[in-house]
């Protein structure tokens, strides 16, 4: 019975053992530094997409700290953490954020449904938080005077799309695909909304599951029914099977789809000539066509290569953290706070920017793109009636 | 039922208890709190299923479902009906033992293999229907605003838990303990006897006059409500719940804490679900290769001590020690 | 296009799908029907398989090989890889808890699934990966219904492996041996049958087409995802378990039919509950007969 017991301590003993060195590490030390901190989902199958968003802000601070003007005596250090797009996770990455005294803005999150629970948590913590893509409309309908964002929100883009889809390519009947998750749900619901009332035919709405690979039935289905349109809100991993797919069934409507289709990949995985006269928006415009953003795409792609989609988002909201923090002048998150207030026409790489008193951003331009010849091509911003 | 005797095991659970009780004053590190509070809720989770598959030994890889039941159906009272956190969590407890009734019902007839895959493919179904049906679950977008619970504290008034780490640290804690204790009533009692009865031989069970049907049924209606509690308490925490928090993934991590722990054993259960809850956290920078370091752990934990940490080794459950050398 | 021409283009697809759950779909009821056991890895088996004859295309497409001796070598490679795979599973994971309870060999397949999975995901990205299209993009039009040389490919190379298996397990000895095992393991071993070794060829084997499975489902689909193996897998047991699990005309017969009615269901009915659909099915099998459509061929185990 000896054998047992001693066992027996040894595991009772673990959770101690693990509950304290947690403990421990969680006494900093003492050097005088900035953290801003950064949350996204840097592992899994949005890790592309989070790394990009990490890159940019690394850039920004990078750049803060060579500069040296932000907060001299001060070191800026970015603290990124991953939360894997769950929004357990994000809770728990906003409260490691919240507890370390360092932190005095958040850049984050990447997904709309892990920026919703941690925005509560930075919210009562009284931290400054800009998320640099997460599009639902509904973060910032909660109230919390602590949530920014620096793109457009889906409520945005969906009816630009529905004014581009029915005024300039001429779709009066058109067929909805979503894949069931939080942004491409809400972005159908809002596409929907707007086509209708600028009287287009819709003539079906289905979901598909994320992650599935055969679309033939459903597409084989759709082409039943004729529609001048297929309008797709997801991500392009789907969006490209759906788009080689529907060659191989004969579906002859246009496609088009929304900024979760906007990565090169896209075009390699549905080949070129599938992808060849595919539409799609953005939440913002072409960075590459924008004058004020040249010196960032040199900075970006000279350090990490391609910009990803979403970059410069995360650049732009970076830089406007490290403002406020100057425009503060001290390590307080309630001055930061405060500071970032008063912000008024910020130069950042989209043009002047300004917040509304949501949050959101008030730079509400939509691009659109198409592809051609195997690349992406700017075709104009959303015109609004 | 033989009187609760203050055993030295039951001395160093009571000392766990306070130590674990006074660690927010002395460590108030909101973070720490919260990655504790979330492994502890795993570990009422794992309580219930130990149930299930510890002391019954019915296979079930959907336990998830039962878990995402229990959070809805809290979630939904909340927001449609105003229900406050200390009355919704009975229906949530409720509605997810009936299921769990509901479910094992007609899968008693089947072999262990299959009952484990209809309880997977039952987990898969509940999160499809949660995340189809956005008129009553709100899709993929879940339920957003939940009410966290508020108690009235005497002398302060209506303390709102919030988003506060503190209060769920207590709230889960407690609640834990006392799952446990009735767990550990439960498997000494007659019930629990005549689980392990089936779980170690169903034939002979039944032939001495225990019945079969009922306990698997008792068992899994049990294991439900658990998971049902944990579920309401969840969605209370985190305000908002999405159907891709209960996923198979979360059936399989809390299968593991169970049977790295030790089938039946109720400390097992609470050690594998703290270990394995932490372990995430603290392997933050291994990200990448974590679910790989975690399957491999699997492989080798349960190659090399087939029972588990605090399992018995008693009735078919024992492993035989020969390899299977015939006519090699 | 007439209802008629739409119901038979989706019965097409159907098969095509069908097929390949087919050859995966016998890996899982070849090693049930020997040892009892759910092989939760068979799903990233096929997975590697996929990624292997991906490597294995892209490293060969430069010589200039006429496409179909690409695919062929390629396939015949991915093969022996995931054969080899397969035997290693089943000697060092599997073997040492074959006498130990149930759950632990379930918990073992269980976590070689998650650390195979994952060692995808950290050797080749998480990203979608593009499977060339090596395969030349001809499309035929017989009366309003379109098919493709791939589908052609995916139809002939699974009609051949699945002949191929049926003739090795009806005609040749070491297919009496496999029908034995899976009968009676404990007989065949008294009477002096290896059948440690056939566990391991069967193993072998059933990795083997899995792999098969892989490349046709790269080729056809023309991404593949560490992820897929999941969904995949456990479409493909359903499969298994609606034709009768240990089989071998069951898998191929459930295969087929699981893909036609889940082709017809999102054909027809919806895409995004689909799933749901191919659950139930499950369920209700299991459930009601689960002896499946043709008869299981397993073991009763004391």
């Amino acid at each position: 019975m000896a054998g047992r017991n001693r066992e027996s301590r040894i595991t009772r003993r673990l959770p101690w053992a693990l509950i304290g060195a947690l403990w421990l590490a969680g006494c900093g030390g003492n050097t005088p530094v900035i953290k801003i901190g950064f949350a996204a989902a840097l592992t899994g199958d949005q890790a592309p997409q989070g790394q990009s968003m990490l890159h940019g802000a690394q850039l920004a601070v990078a750049q803060a700290n060579a500069k040296g003007n932000i907060l001299p005596g001060y070191r800026l250090e970015l603290l990124a953490l991953d939360d894997q797009r769950s929004p357990t996770q994000a809770v728990a990455v906003a409260k490691k954020l919240v507890a370390d005294r360092d932190v005095v803005v958040v850049v984050g999150h990447l997904n709309s449904s892990c920026s919703m629970p941690a925005s509560a948590i930075y919210h009562q913590a009284r931290l400054l938080q800009i998320s640099p893509v997460s599009s639902n409309p509904r973060i910032s309908r909660q109230g919390f005077d602590t949530f920014y964002r620096t793109c457009a929100t889906d409520d945005l883009q969906g009816p630009g799309a529905a004014l581009f889809a029915v005024h300039e390519l001429g779709a009066k009947r058109i067929f909805i695909l979503d894949d069931r998750t939080t942004y491409g749900a809400g972005l159908a619901e809002e596409f929907e909304k707007k086509a209708k009332a600028l009287g287009a035919d819709i003539v079906g709405h289905e979901g598909i599951t994320q992650g599935d690979k055969e679309f033939t039935p459903l597409l084989t289905k759709i082409k039943s029914i004729h529609p001048d349109l297929l309008y797709f809100c997801g991500m392009f991993p789907d969006g490209a099977l759906l788009i080689k797919q529907r060659v191989a069934v004969g579906l002859d409507a246009k496609f088009m789809g929304g900024d979760g289709l906007f990565d090169r990949t896209l075009i390699d995985l549905a080949t070129p000539q599938a992808a060849e006269g595919v539409y799609l928006t953005t939440i913002g415009s072409d960075l590459h066509q924008m004058p004020t953003a040249r010196q960032f795409v040199q900075d970006y792609e000279t350090t990490y290569g391609p910009i990803g989609a979403y970059s410069g988002y995360a650049y732009e909201a970076a830089n406007i953290a490290l403002w406020a923090i100057k425009a503060a002048g001290s390590k307080d998150r309630a001055a930061v706070l405060a500071a970032m207030k008063t912000l008024k026409d910020y130069p950042g790489i989209f043009g002047a920017q300004n917040f509304d008193a949501k949050g959101d951003s008030l730079i509400q331009d939509i691009g659109i793109f198409t592809v051609k010849n195997g690349r992406f091509v700017f075709v104009k911003t959303a015109t609004w009636d | 039922m033989s009187p609760t005797r203050l055993t030295p095991q039951l001395r160093w659970w009571i000392l766990g208890l306070l130590a674990a009780m006074a660690l927010p004053l002395l460590n108030p590190n909101p973070y720490h709190l919260d990655v504790l509070t979330t492994a502890l809720l795993y570990a009422i989770l794992a309580l219930g299923l130990n149930l299930i598959v510890g002391l019954t030994g019915l296979l079930h890889l959907g336990y998830a479902a039962f878990f995402a039941i229990g959070a809805y159906t809290y979630g939904l009272l909340s927001l449609y009906a105003g229900w406050p956190f200390w009355l919704g969590v009975i229906p949530a407890a409720a509605v997810a033992a009936l299921f769990g009734a509901a479910l094992g019902a007609p899968a008693l007839r089947v072999r262990g293999d299959y009952l484990a895959i209809i309880t997977l493919g039952f987990g898969e179904i509940v999160r499809i229907v949660f995340t189809n049906l956005d008129r009553w679950t709100g899709g993929p977008n879940g339920l957003l605003g939940i009410a966290h619970p508020q108690l009235w504290m005497p002398g302060r008034g209506v303390l709102d838990f919030g988003v506060s780490s503190t209060p769920y640290y207590y709230l889960v804690l407690i609640t834990m303990a006392v799952i446990a204790g009735v767990c550990m009533r439960l498997s000494r009692s007659r019930v629990g006897r005549a689980w392990v009865a089936i779980r170690d031989d169903e034939l002979a069970a039944a032939c001495t006059g225990i019945p079969v049907l009922q306990l698997k049924l008792l068992a899994q209606g049990c294991g439900g409500a658990i998971a049902g509690i944990a579920g309401a308490i969840f969605a209370a925490k985190q305000g908002t719940i999405t159907p891709d928090s209960f996923d198979f993934i979360l059936s399989v991590m809390i299968l593991a804490m169970v049977v790295l722990g030790g089938l039946g054993s109720i400390r097992g259960a609470i050690i594998g679900a703290l270990f394995l809850g932490v372990l995430p956290e603290v392997l933050r920078g291994f990200d990448q290769y974590r679910m790989l370091i975690f399957g491999l752990c699997m492989v080798i934990i349960i190659r090399l001590r087939p029972q588990g940490l605090f399992g018995t080794t008693h009735g078919k459950q024992s492993p035989a020690p020969s390899h299977a050398k015939s006519a090699a | 296009m007439t209802s008629l021409q739409l119901f038979t283009q989706q019965l097409a697809n159907g098969l095509t799908l069908g097929a390949i759950y087919a050859l995966i779909a016998l890996g899982y009821s070849m090693i049930y029907g020997v040892i009892q056991l759910i092989n939760f890895a068979h799903g990233e088996v096929v997975m590697v398989g996929a990624y292997v004859s991906l490597t294995l295309i892209l490293m060969l497409m430069g010589l200039g090989l006429p496409w179909w001796v690409l695919v062929i070598v390629c396939g015949l490679g991915a093969m022996g890889g995931c054969a080899l795979l397969g035997l290693a599973m089943e000697r060092f994971a599997y073997r040492p808890v074959r006498q130990a309870p149930r759950l632990n060999a379930l918990i073992t397949a269980i976590g070689l699934s998650f650390f195979f999975q994952n060692a995808l995901m950290v050797g080749f990205g998480a990203t979608d990966r593009q499977f060339p299209s090596v395969v030349p993009p001809v499309r035929w039009e017989i009366g309003g219904i379109s098919v493709t040389a791939i589908q052609l490919i995916v139809w002939l190379g699974s009609a051949a492996l699945m002949v191929g298996l049926q003739l090795l397990v009806m005609s040749t000895k070491l297919g009496k041996a496999m029908r034995a095992t899976s009968q009676d393991l404990t007989a065949c071993a008294l009477l002096g049958i290896p059948v440690n070794r056939i566990i391991a060829v069967t193993f072998a084997i059933g990795s083997g087409l899995g792999a098969m499975g892989g490349l046709l489902f790269g080729l056809y689909y023309g991404t593949i995802n560490f992820h897929d193996g999941y969904l995949i897998g456990l479409k493909a047991f359903t499969a298994a378990v609606l034709g009768g699990i240990g089989n071998i005309p069951g898998a191929m017969v459930g295969g087929l039919l699981l893909g036609l009615l889940e082709g017809l269901a999102a054909g027809y009915l919806s895409s995004q509950w689909k799933n749901v659909i191919a659950f139930l099915i499950l369920i209700v099998m299991l459930l009601f007969k689960p002896r499946g459509l043709l008869g299981e061929r397993v073991a009763e185990r004391a």
